[in-house]
């Protein structure tokens, strides 16, 4: 079902932080990712992955490199993307119904409009009843789901998400990626997805791109052939897991050593 | 980070001088008149010849804030710790302090003016009584907001009143105490200066502008506002400043509110 | 789960227990305090039965209290109003960009530093001695405390609200209007509360020197010390701490239908 259309090109990125001292986050980065795909960016603490998925978004301009989505560059912020932040971001002075609308209303849709359509999602997310609500009285789980409707609503190509149920409790967690899983299944959007759970990353990807400690480059792409839904306790599942596991773990003691510095 | 503040720095004291050189020129050239707004050039004069004097008018406004403020700091800090330790006695005093707490203390001028004349005694007076409220208020807050668990901690090993007072009560309502103090202080020196404005017989910086002000020695008046900006910019940026890093920042208790 | 409106009866219920919590203390202290004076233990302390006696008779037989309250509250408006507008549109400005903050926020701590009497006798010279130099006042008191909280508020607003509104597709106008400027309300509306007692007290200072103007309650305790008329002072002082502590719940009342309300404050 994949087609070998490549929705993403990331080309030679690097990204340096100025300030107190230098810090090289990506040096030579390259991937591609294809449409429709569920692509994981896996990788330890502190490898630079939350930063390109930043540099994907626009919210940063890389140092040097080229990014291409549909084969156009990449400059700044657009609703041709969605963004799912691990904090949540939501605004905490509108209700759930407003902050999902938000993006609709940006669009020039009418208010009436806006808000059927962000009805539909809330019920999809599984929040109905709750469109009213401010955030502040949402429990984790709730918000996120909240941050996934307010960046699908207007129909982006691309879902970016920046470990996005980082902050939820193992439970939650596991509830989420499921719901995730047959979230997407129905719209089958290009998704690029940022966790430091391996799990997590076997779960859900169609391709794990595994990063090294920093500077981050790519160590190597595992690619996930298992049928979906897929069971945590296949012995499959399992053998995926170790190869990537393989991939990662000479890079977390690395990443270990850095935090110490 | 600290370099870009050190930029601004330097940018502000720029503006701040480009200000002063725009006035003197306005002045000068009669863009403004120099019968209201004096000119820089004037100003630098009067610290020069009268330095000694505004020494010491500086010096009795400084007398007035410490003496008041520490007496303030003292009975407020007792009292405050009396009343969060009382769930009664906090509720019942709340409403009062917070209700005396409002009255700005100029406006207790004339009260006290006729009861302890013109002078010290009404300056102090008011000053201990602008500074108390804030103080008693928040150390009362801080001993009320303690974690129970802290207090069943040391009760567990063995802590026996004064020991509880001393090592859980006193170091946790530290901080409130210190935003007391800040908010106390402030309210304590604004209050002085006013009061001066009214009640002060020959000295005090308050006394000094408002007597200029009166022979319409507009020079003294500006030399005033700005002697009180660099005085009490030192107080509370500086000297505060140092307080809290050596205590609440160390300790990492709680992120201060603004004043 | 969420919040629903409480019903109206208990809404009621709190409010009165409130109440009375409230004004215990006072219950209390004021015969106390009539015991004092009409036994003369502290001389010149007017009675509240005499305090009282003097509000009913400015209040309603010379019908100047009204007067008193409508000249202050008139320039606590105006000056406040001014205050507001002119402190959130500077502070918006300075808070935007990162260069032009830094060079102004060392020059408003410095102004800040000043004690809003002190401006005046400046004032007073360059206004002159009636109205403008009270609203003057009440403004200067104000206006540098809204300006900080409109410049820290807008520097604090969490970095990926702005990216959550960037990349649904805001321009710069609308990320200001739509996500900076309620991101800010979480400084701007305490900062508004503290204002209202800044300007109220400056007020109060400033009436009291201005020589030329009537009404105003700064007034009216000043008036009162040339006839040595004690209960006056008295009820002025009752009067202007009432009032201040008015002003302040009817901000801490618009705090909760907002900050609050949407759980934006961090502490106490």
């Amino acid at each position: 079902m994949k087609t070998n259309h490549e929705k993403i090109e990331i080309k030679n990125i690097n990204k340096t932080f100025e300030g107190g001292h230098k810090v090289v986050a990506l040096e030579n980065l390259n991937i591609n990712i294809n449409d429709n795909e569920f692509a994981i960016v896996l990788g330890p603490s502190g490898c630079g992955k939350s930063t390109l998925l930043y540099l994907l978004a626009g919210f940063e301009r890389p140092t040097s490199g080229k990014i291409l989505l549909d084969g156009k560059p990449i400059k700044k912020p657009s609703p041709n993307r969605g963004f799912v932040f691990q904090d949540f971001a939501l605004y905490p002075w509108k209700t759930v119904l407003k902050n999902i609308a938000f993006g609709l209303e940006l669009k020039g849709v009418s208010k009436k409009e806006a808000a059927e359509k962000s009805m539909e999602y809330i019920k999809m997310v599984g929040l109905e009843g709750f469109e009213h609500a401010y955030p502040h009285t949402l429990s984790g789980g709730m918000k996120q789901r909240v941050g996934i409707a307010r960046a699908l609503v207007y129909d982006p190509e691309v879902l970016l998400m920046d470990e996005p149920f980082g902050a939820l409790d193992a439970q939650t967690r596991k509830q989420m990626q499921m719901e995730l899983e047959s979230i997407w299944e129905k719209t089958k959007k290009t998704v690029v997805f940022v966790t430091h759970s391996v799990i997590e990353a076997v779960f859900l990807a169609d391709r794990i791109f595994v990063m090294t400690a920093r500077p981050g480059k790519i160590k190597g792409i595992v690619e996930v052939n298992l049928p979906r839904p897929r069971d945590y306790t296949d012995k499959d599942f399992l053998k995926v897991r170790e190869k990537v596991l393989e991939l990662l773990e000479s890079e977390v003691e690395k990443s270990m050593h850095q935090e110490q510095e | 980070m600290d370099f870009r503040k050190k930029i601004g720095s330097f940018l502000a004291i720029t503006i701040i001088l480009l200000f002063f050189f725009i006035w003197e020129l306005f002045s000068n050239y009669e863009i403004i008149q120099i019968a209201l707004f004096s000119k820089p050039s004037l100003i630098f004069g009067e610290i020069l010849e009268n330095s000694i004097e505004i020494i010491a008018h500086l010096l009795v406004t400084l007398y007035r804030l410490v003496l008041s403020f520490f007496i303030a700091m003292f009975i407020g800090i007792f009292f405050g710790m009396i009343m969060g330790y009382s769930r009664y006695v906090y509720r019942f005093f709340n409403p009062l302090i917070t209700t005396l707490m409002a009255i700005p203390g100029i406006a207790m001028a004339p009260v006290f003016i006729i009861w302890f004349g013109f002078g010290d005694p009404t300056i102090l007076s008011i000053g201990i009584i602008v500074a108390f409220f804030p103080i008693v208020y928040n150390s009362a807050i801080g001993v009320r907001s303690i974690d129970k668990n802290h207090v069943n901690a040391a009760k567990i090993m063995g802590a026996n009143k004064k020991h509880l007072f001393l090592k859980v009560y006193l170091p946790h309502s530290f901080t409130y105490i210190i935003i007391g103090i800040k908010l106390g202080l402030a309210r304590c020196w604004r209050t002085v200066i006013a009061v001066e404005f009214i009640a002060a017989t020959g000295f005090g910086l308050g006394y000094w502008i408002w007597d200029a002000y009166e022979y319409l020695n507009v020079t003294i008046v500006y030399t005033g506002i700005i002697i009180l900006a660099i005085v009490f910019f030192t107080i509370e940026k500086v000297i505060i400043r140092e307080v809290e890093k050596r205590t609440i920042d160390k300790w990492g208790v709680l992120h201060e509110q603004e004043s | 789960m969420y919040c629903t409106n409480k019903n109206l009866k208990e809404t009621i219920k709190t409010t009165l227990k409130n109440t009375l919590i409230f004004i215990l203390p006072f219950l209390v202290v004021i015969p106390f305090w009539e015991v004092i004076s009409q036994l003369n233990i502290i001389a010149q302390l007017p009675a509240p039965s005499e305090i009282f006696e003097k509000f009913l008779y400015m209040a309603f037989e010379i019908d100047v209290l009204t007067q008193h309250l409508i000249g202050s509250i008139y320039r606590l408006i105006i000056g406040y109003i001014l205050a507001v507008t002119f402190g959130i549109f500077l502070g918006t400005i300075i808070g935007l960009k990162k260069i032009i903050s830094d060079i102004f926020t060392p020059i408003l701590s410095l102004l800040i530093s000043i004690p809003t009497i002190a401006w005046v006798p400046v004032l007073l010279i360059t206004l002159g001695l009636g109205d403008e130099t009270v609203i003057a006042a009440v403004f200067l008191g104000g206006f540098f405390t809204i300006t900080y909280s409109v410049i820290h508020g807008i520097k604090t607003v969490n970095k990926n609200l702005i990216n959550a509104g960037k990349i649904a597709g805001a321009g710069k106008y609308k990320l200001f209007e739509s996500v900076l400027l309620p991101g800010s309300l979480v400084s701007l509306i305490p900062g508004l509360r503290l204002a209202i007692g800044y300007s109220w007290r400056a007020l109060v200072g400033a009436e009291m020197l201005a020589a030329m103007i009537r009404w105003g309650v700064g007034k009216m305790i000043f008036t009162a010390r040339m006839s040595n008329v004690v209960e006056t002072m008295f009820l002025g002082l009752v009067i202007i701490g009432i009032a201040g502590l008015l002003l302040d719940r009817l901000l801490l009342y618009i705090e909760y239908r907002t900050v609050v309300k949407w759980g934006m404050v961090t502490e106490g």
